[in-house]
């Protein structure tokens, strides 16, 4: 773990330095309406220069070893510039899955090409009704009686779906959920993109046909896999929040500070003054919150799964009131599409609603303290 | 053996309290139905109680600066340690394990906010009669600061004072001044010049509580009980040496103060008001009041613990930056304002919860008792700075907004 604050801080100079060069706002809005999604060009650029994909894959498969606190940092920044890539479907679902199988072989396999920026992946879990539950899932998983399984069924919401090179599938066998590795060429494997109310973040529906799959882990062993991709990927999505949250903030001020009406400018006005103050208040909290979840589960601390789920609602709650509140303090101009601040506000919608949404994260919240 | 180093000092601070001071229970687990219910966030002692608890805090104190705890970051001469805010919060936490007696009565105000105020800027021959005595329990300070005209706007203080020679002579009325009734000094802030723009006419003065002139009037807050004072000054003398910085100075002075504010407000609330905001406690009054399946309710408690416990977080890295040596940012301004607001959430939740049970005393164990809390928490979002202007303050300081034409 970079346990100093000067290393971090390196890290992030160096992520947000990146992230001017090759995602500024005219390059996200370019990729929003290109296949794929993401340009594949940058992406090589961060993993060879940055080596950003294996930065929290262990050592022994080829990453750096580090953890949620480094990639809490490098998330933060993603988030900040709607950086488009396949870093969370690959890095924070997929080999997270993956490790949490505790499948050594599957592990030996994957994770050295993931690391090195060469294979991206994904996971694909929720089905047409988008849920997260382990008891909903319907792809069915046979065994095929030479040792392989066969996948049929649907799944929905899948990120980065259309071209992930790896897909990790959570389907049912008569053992109950468990993971399956498909490839992305497999045969009866088909993928359709999906229109999203979040164009920097893409999303397929994958259609299975008796499809040959490879089991993770052990057979029955998905239910538990999902709860901690959850848990880690729901920290990894938070700092991603508070990044778009804290830069829907400086707009905000910064407009505020600027922006004349009445003779003054609009920021000396109460009214607009507390709301940025409000939103203040949701950044830090959602920061303290992420960064804080990140640290105890580097620590691997008893706690980690109820600050996992506190950082996921704060920070989905901060980054939706920072978004509508920074269209407020733009007025007009903050409606309209030349504008970024409507990017940042499908960003926070989708994200907050990306594992199932309010009514669902407080009763994971309230589960997991055991109420 | 004493030493510098975290760890020893802390092994120091452990043996000391195991010899004077017992460890507390194990406050995590809930034991429903059991002990004292009360959720008093303000004192609602009798008198004779009450002095006999600020006797307890007065003597536990003194056991403390005896043994080298009393004033952890205060320079030696004046009978500090000389160790850092490191030390300080490393010393509170480790006495939070155990069952000592409250010292706010000393501690809040007079030894957070009014000692580091006299280190800096009175004369030393008064930080020698002061200091010593506030830091040994023997002293109790308050602040003299808010006047009816001067709330928020606390630089239209309009108490004058007026200069008679090596003397000056103090009249006006403060307001909302804590512990006035047990204070031995306070420090009070006044107008030496009308005439100036009025941050620069403004003189602090440490007041003896017990010169002629100086009358101490209790004031009743909304929940019944008496915890802060109207202090009315008539014709005081105080000699020159008494005053804080210079003459038209008191801004400045003011302003030490100020920022020595503890997070006494933002921090978790000691004592029998944590409970508010525990997740088990209010998971068994749920389950006691048979709303735990309510699925309205339990939104509600997820959205209250969820900004609680964020919270919280934000405290506990605003510690861990002062620990590694690095200002802290906005945290605790921002915690102060969240712990204002959770409890009184949390307070109007738990009666929620309780229904009638909370309008009525029906005699069963914590019920009634929240009607305390409930009628506290106003309190909490108004003093130490009101939720407004503490959204001033950050919006300002902060994010750099402009400043609002002012008077």
């Amino acid at each position: 773990m970079i346990t100093d604050d000067s290393g971090l801080k390196e890290l992030r100079s160096s992520v947000r330095e990146f992230m001017e060069a090759k995602s500024p706002e005219e390059a996200v809005r370019k990729l929003m309406e290109s296949e794929p999604r993401f340009d594949p060009e940058v992406w090589a650029q961060a993993s060879d220069q940055l080596r950003l994909p294996g930065l929290a894959i262990p050592e022994e498969y080829g990453g750096d070893g580090f953890g949620l606190v480094e990639l809490g940092v490098v998330l933060e920044e993603m988030g900040r510039a709607l950086f488009c890539a396949p870093f969370f479907s690959t890095v924070l679902l997929a080999a997270q899955a993956l490790l949490a199988s505790g499948d050594r072989d599957a592990c030996a396999r994957h994770l050295p090409g993931i690391a090195a920026g060469r294979t991206t992946a994904t996971l694909a879990v929720a089905e047409d009704d988008g849920s997260w539950d382990p008891a909903l899932i319907t792809v069915r998983a046979r065994s095929d009686g030479d040792g392989g399984w066969r996948l049929t069924g649907r799944k929905c919401f899948v990120i980065d779906g259309t071209t992930a090179d790896l897909v990790l599938v959570v389907a049912r066998t008569v053992a109950g959920p468990s993971l399956f590795a498909v490839d992305r060429s497999a045969t009866g494997l088909s993928a359709e993109p999906l229109p999203t109310l979040d164009a920097t973040r893409a999303m397929a529906r994958l259609t299975f046909d008796a499809v040959p799959a490879v089991l993770v882990g052990t057979d029955g062993a998905g239910g538990r896999v999902m709860a901690r991709v959850l848990d880690m990927a729901s920290v990894g999505l938070a700092a991603e929040q508070a990044g778009g949250a804290r830069r829907c903030l400086e707009m905000s001020a910064e407009y505020a500070r600027t922006r004349h009406q009445f003779g003054r400018p609009i920021g000396s006005f109460q009214a607009v003054k507390h709301k940025c103050a409000d939103m203040l208040v949701q950044v830090e909290l959602a920061e303290a919150a992420s960064r804080e979840a990140a640290l105890l589960a580097a620590e691997g601390s008893a706690d980690f799964p109820v600050a996992s789920a506190v950082a996921h609602a704060i920070c989905s709650k901060a980054y939706m009131v920072a978004a509508m509140e920074n269209i407020q303090v733009h007025g007009g101009i903050g409606f309209t599409w030349e504008h970024p601040a409507h990017l940042y506000f499908r960003r926070a919608k989708s994200s907050q609603l990306l594992f199932g949404g309010p009514a669902i994260y407080h009763e994971r919240l309230l589960d997991r303290l055991g109420i | 053996m004493t030493s510098d180093d975290p760890q020893d000092f802390a092994a120091e601070a452990r043996r000391f309290l195991d010899t004077h001071a017992r460890k507390a229970p194990d406050r995590a687990t809930v034991a429903w139905g059991e002990g004292d219910d009360s959720m008093a966030y303000f004192s609602s002692l009798p008198p004779e109680e009450e002095a006999e608890h600020v006797r307890r805090a007065r003597a536990w104190q003194r056991v403390r600066h005896e043994n080298g705890f009393g004033w952890i970051t205060g320079p030696p001469e004046y009978g500090g340690r000389g160790l850092t805010p490191v030390h300080e919060l490393l010393y509170a936490s480790v006495e939070s394990e155990y069952d000592v007696p409250d010292t706010g009565v000393l501690g809040v105000v007079g030894l957070g906010m009014i000692g580091p105020t006299i280190l800096a800027h009175a004369q030393p021959h008064i930080k020698e009669r002061w200091l010593p005595a506030m830091y040994r329990g023997d002293a109790i300070a308050c602040q003299l600061f808010s006047e009816p005209g001067a709330g928020s706007d606390l630089a239209s203080v309009a108490t004058r004072a007026v200069r008679e020679g090596e003397e000056w002579v103090l009249n006006g009325q403060k307001v909302w001044t804590s512990v006035a009734h047990h204070s031995q000094i306070g420090l009070a802030l006044t107008r030496t010049n009308p005439d100036a723009p009025k941050h620069r006419g403004i003189t602090a003065f440490l007041v003896p509580m017990d010169a002629p002139g100086v009358e101490v009037r209790p004031l009743r807050q909304m929940t019944g009980g008496t915890d802060f004072n109207e202090v009315f000054l008539t014709d005081v003398r105080i000699p020159d040496d008494h005053r804080l910085g210079e003459v038209d100075g008191g801004w400045t002075v003011a302003l030490t103060t100020l920022m020595n504010e503890r997070d006494t407000v933002g921090s978790e609330g000691a004592g029998p008001v944590a409970a508010a905001l525990s997740p088990d406690h209010l998971s068994a009054l749920m389950r006691a009041t048979w709303t735990w399946d309510d699925r309205a309710l339990r939104a509600r408690l997820a959205e209250l613990l969820v900004d609680a416990m964020a919270t919280r977080y934000l405290n506990t890295r605003a510690q861990r930056t002062l620990r590694a040596g690095t200002a802290p940012g906005p945290e605790r301004s921002v915690a102060k304002l969240m712990y204002g607001q959770n409890l009184t959430r949390a307070a109007h939740f738990v009666s929620e919860c309780l229904g009638p049970r909370i309008i009525a005393d029906t005699g069963r164990w914590g019920t009634y008792s929240w009607a305390e809390l409930l009628l506290a928490t106003p309190a909490l979002r108004i003093l130490g700075g009101t939720e407004e202007i503490m959204k001033n303050i950050l919006a300002e300081r902060v994010l750099g907004l402009p400043k609002e034409a002012r008077a």
